[in-house]
């Protein structure tokens, strides 16, 4: 698949996860991105780091609904804190779809240039955050053995230094790396575009409808998009919009053909 | 012949730094050389290579005066990127310089950036994956490749954009014998058929000086010699076994390579010594039928290994024949398929009877002070020795109050050792230590060893340096596709094999291995 539609992919499913607090659709989303990542994934860091996304969202939800408790309460601002969470918690996980499905340099590759240094700043970020991961594992095993109980809090820096100290060294041999090979003298070409073929056509095509589709729907009113626990009732949900949420799992549905040549997607 | 690399009065200074790293450096490097630069860690040698396509000082820091140029451009008024197209530049750790995913498109990535027709690009990409040999890489992910791999796809990455000039940090220090022939090999192929100019920094000695012809001599004072690689060796006062044996022997011209040596040596008649005794320790731990695979991949197959204490093994074979995967499993941090792995009184607690020094130690360090990373593993153990007798042994003492980060490579990597070490342990397990490490770092390592050993404790290490296995191992063991293949002594398991044989082998035939063994031959034999 080209990188350019899983971009579009990925904006389509944040679209909807930002424009609705109603449980439904945003569970429905989770297991959307969960499909989409089991089947489309590749195999490389960035496929391993989904579960790190996952973990972040859910510290997300938790702090989120945790932050409540610091004024007045009602069991209704409870869930409106939490299904704030869950948005949050929602984004974190289509973007770490979006990681593990497509190369974050190759979506960086299709830029247009004035966008370029924010888009390789994302990019970056986006790379170093396996790599961070990985580096936490050795480093706890690496300390586990020289006796140092690495589940303890006051352990915590015995982990934490080390993993920072790596993971800043390795983002300065990347920018190093990226300037030494004429990263940012401005004129750009392109090795062996990608064909934008007819399964990237329709994931984009289709991710644009349901999105479009999905918030029309959510501003027209319909559906509880936005849902406000006061009273605390279960909200209602619109078929149509159900449909446009399961709709965003087209890029796990249609057949991912030969590789192509260039590109890695 | 015109100067491909000109440096006029350099001088340059580290940030925070109290003496500079090059000082008043006058350096002209004509087109077409293939250049060595030679140091102990810490004397310049990373800052040298780097200046010449301009990291240093731009993305470093520091202060520098004077001028670099590569063919006529400055690098002072040039950033790398505004160079891209004359210095290509390969870092140490080439793994984590890779920008896109896919081998083809990380050779490509260079020429995108420089504007080079798609057409161009196209053809250039075929003509590197041959020039360098890695046509089937091309669709592989730079993930999964492995050590030599990386190196030699880091390389046709650099040279996709055509440059004149190729720089490269340390390009053979994780590569086996092999490995790091076909890199090397690679690279004078650029100097003899393209007439490129290719400067490495380099601590292996022994793999890279028959291949250069001039040699930059870093001897740590800031200063730069350029001339020879004799002359540089001269400078050093140091050298690979050979050069050392010639030093010892008073050989004038010094041998600097194999070849050299064995000229010279044609009418000394040696009688090939006698291997020593077999140590017999008390077995410390012992592996038995052992097999272990990650997923899918089978990584050992019946491997049986025992290791008695006073022994110091060596562990060698190919990248991915399963060195680290054995010492995972002794360790007890992989969990073997089938075997069993037993220590004194079964099976060993890592931490406690097994200790581990992962391939890049130094990230373990995260205390203020060198005595404060000892501290924090023996806090956690309160037994075995104390902090100063562990740093006595490390030869650490004087840099107790000092900041680990201060330090240079080499004692970086005795400190994070040292840490630990300082479990207790009563054996001690080492992947691949002297990465990177100079000869002074390198002999310091080996003294600990010895001593751990002289005590009855026991260690087994993973190592591509044939040299230090001859130096250091009393038994070594080699392992290929997961399976051991060879084990004894040092002289009779390296003597003739045709990758791994130690060049005092290779010099006076199966059972030699180093330099100082020779010498003292000799001198018994003039005094007979």
């Amino acid at each position: 698949m080209h990188p350019g539609a899983w971009f579009v992919w990925a904006l389509a499913a944040g679209a909807v996860a930002v424009g609705t607090t109603n449980p439904f659709y945003l569970v429905l989303l989770w297991a959307v991105s969960w499909t989409v990542y089991a089947l489309c994934r590749r195999d490389n860091a960035g496929g391993d780091a989904w579960r790190i996304f996952v973990v972040f969202g859910l510290i997300a939800l938790a702090t989120r609904t945790a932050l409540v408790f610091f004024g007045p309460v009602d069991a209704g601002s409870v869930v409106a804190a939490a299904l704030e969470g869950l948005r949050l918690a929602t984004l974190l996980v289509v973007f770490g779809t979006f990681n593990a499905v497509t190369d974050p340099f190759a979506v960086l590759r299709l830029a247009p240039r004035r966008w370029h240094e924010p888009a390789l700043a994302a990019a970056l970020a986006l790379s170093i955050a396996p790599r961070m991961i990985s580096a936490a594992g050795q480093v706890r095993e690496a300390q586990r053995l020289r006796g140092i109980k690495v589940r303890k809090l006051a352990a915590l820096p015995a982990v934490v230094v080390p993993v920072l100290a790596t993971g800043m060294e390795e983002a300065v041999t990347l920018a190093e790396s990226m300037d030494s090979r004429g990263h940012g003298r401005g004129t750009r070409t392109r090795y062996r575009p990608q064909p934008f073929a007819a399964r990237s056509f329709a994931v984009t095509l289709g991710a644009f409808a349901a999105a479009g589709a999905f918030v029309a729907l959510g501003v027209a009113g319909s559906g509880d998009a936005t849902y406000q626990p006061w009273p605390l009732v279960w909200p209602g949900a619109s078929a149509w919009m159900v449909l446009a949420v399961a709709a965003l799992a087209l890029p796990a549905a249609v057949p991912s053909g030969p590789r192509e040549g260039g590109g890695a997607g | 012949m015109s100067d491909a690399v000109l440096f006029e009065g350099v001088t340059f200074t580290y940030p925070g730094a109290p003496a500079p790293v090059l000082a008043g450096v006058e350096l002209e490097l004509a087109a077409g050389s293939f250049v060595l630069v030679a140091g102990p860690t810490g004397a310049g040698k990373s800052t040298l290579v780097r200046a010449v396509n301009g990291l240093v000082p731009h993305f470093s820091g520091g202060t520098m005066s004077g001028r670099v140029s590569v063919h006529g451009r400055s690098t002072t008024e040039q950033p790398p990127r505004r160079l891209a197209d004359l210095v290509a530049f390969v870092p140490q750790d080439p793994g984590a310089a890779f920008v896109l995913d896919r081998v083809e498109d990380e050779l490509a990535y260079v020429m995108e950036n420089l504007g080079v027709p798609g057409a161009v690009m196209r053809r250039r990409v075929e003509e590197t994956l041959d020039l360098v040999g890695i046509e089937h890489l091309r669709d592989r992910s730079v993930t999964t490749l492995s050590g030599g791999e990386r190196q030699r796809v880091a390389v046709a990455a650099a040279l996709t954009a055509g440059p004149r000039v190729l720089v490269l940090d340390e390009p053979t220090s994780q590569l086996d014998p092999q490995g790091a022939e076909d890199v090397l090999a690679a690279l004078q192929r650029l100097v003899h058929d393209l007439g490129m100019t290719v400067i490495l920094a380099e601590h292996r000695l022994e793999r890279v000086l028959g291949f250069v012809d001039v040699a930059l001599a870093c001897p740590g004072d800031g200063r730069v010699v350029a001339g020879s690689p004799r002359r540089a060796m001269d400078v050093l006062g140091s050298g690979p076994p050979v050069t050392r044996l010639g030093r010892r022997l008073a050989w004038d011209p010094l041998p600097l390579t194999v070849r050299d040596a064995r000229r010279r040596a044609a009418d000394l008649s040696l009688v090939p010594p006698a291997a020593g005794p077999p140590a017999a320790g008390e077995v410390v731990l012992e592996a038995r039928r052992l097999r272990a695979s990650y997923g899918e991949r089978t990584v050992l197959s019946g491997v049986d290994f025992t290791l008695a204490a006073g022994e110091i093994v060596a562990l060698m074979g190919r990248n991915g024949a399963g060195k680290t995967t054995l010492l995972r499993c002794l360790a007890g941090l992989h969990a073997p398929a089938s075997g069993t792995v037993s220590g004194r009184v079964g099976p060993p607690v890592a931490g406690r009877d097994v200790a581990l020094c992962p391939q890049t130690p130094e990230s373990v360090l995260f205390r203020d002070t060198v005595g404060g990373e000892i501290d924090a593993t023996l806090g956690a153990h309160l037994g075995g020795q104390g902090r100063d007798g562990v740093l006595a042994d490390f030869g650490l003492t004087g840099l107790a109050a000092r900041h680990p980060r201060d330090l240079s490579a080499g004692q970086r990597l005795l400190v994070a050792t040292a840490a630990i070490a300082a479990t207790g342990a009563g054996v001690l397990l080492l992947d691949e230590p002297t990465r990177g490490l100079d000869l002074e770092a390198k002999e310091r390592l080996c003294a600990v060893l010895e001593l751990k050993a002289g005590r009855g404790e026991a260690a087994v290490f993973a190592t591509h340096d044939v040299e230090l296995v001859a130096e250091l191992a009393t038994r070594v063991v080699i392992l290929a596709g997961g399976e051991v293949i060879a084990a004894g002594g040092p002289g009779e398991v390296l003597g003739d094999s045709p990758v791994f044989a130690p060049q005092m082998a290779r010099v006076f035939g199966p059972g030699w291995l180093t330099p100082e063994q020779v010498a003292t031959a000799l001198g018994v034999e003039a005094r007979a």
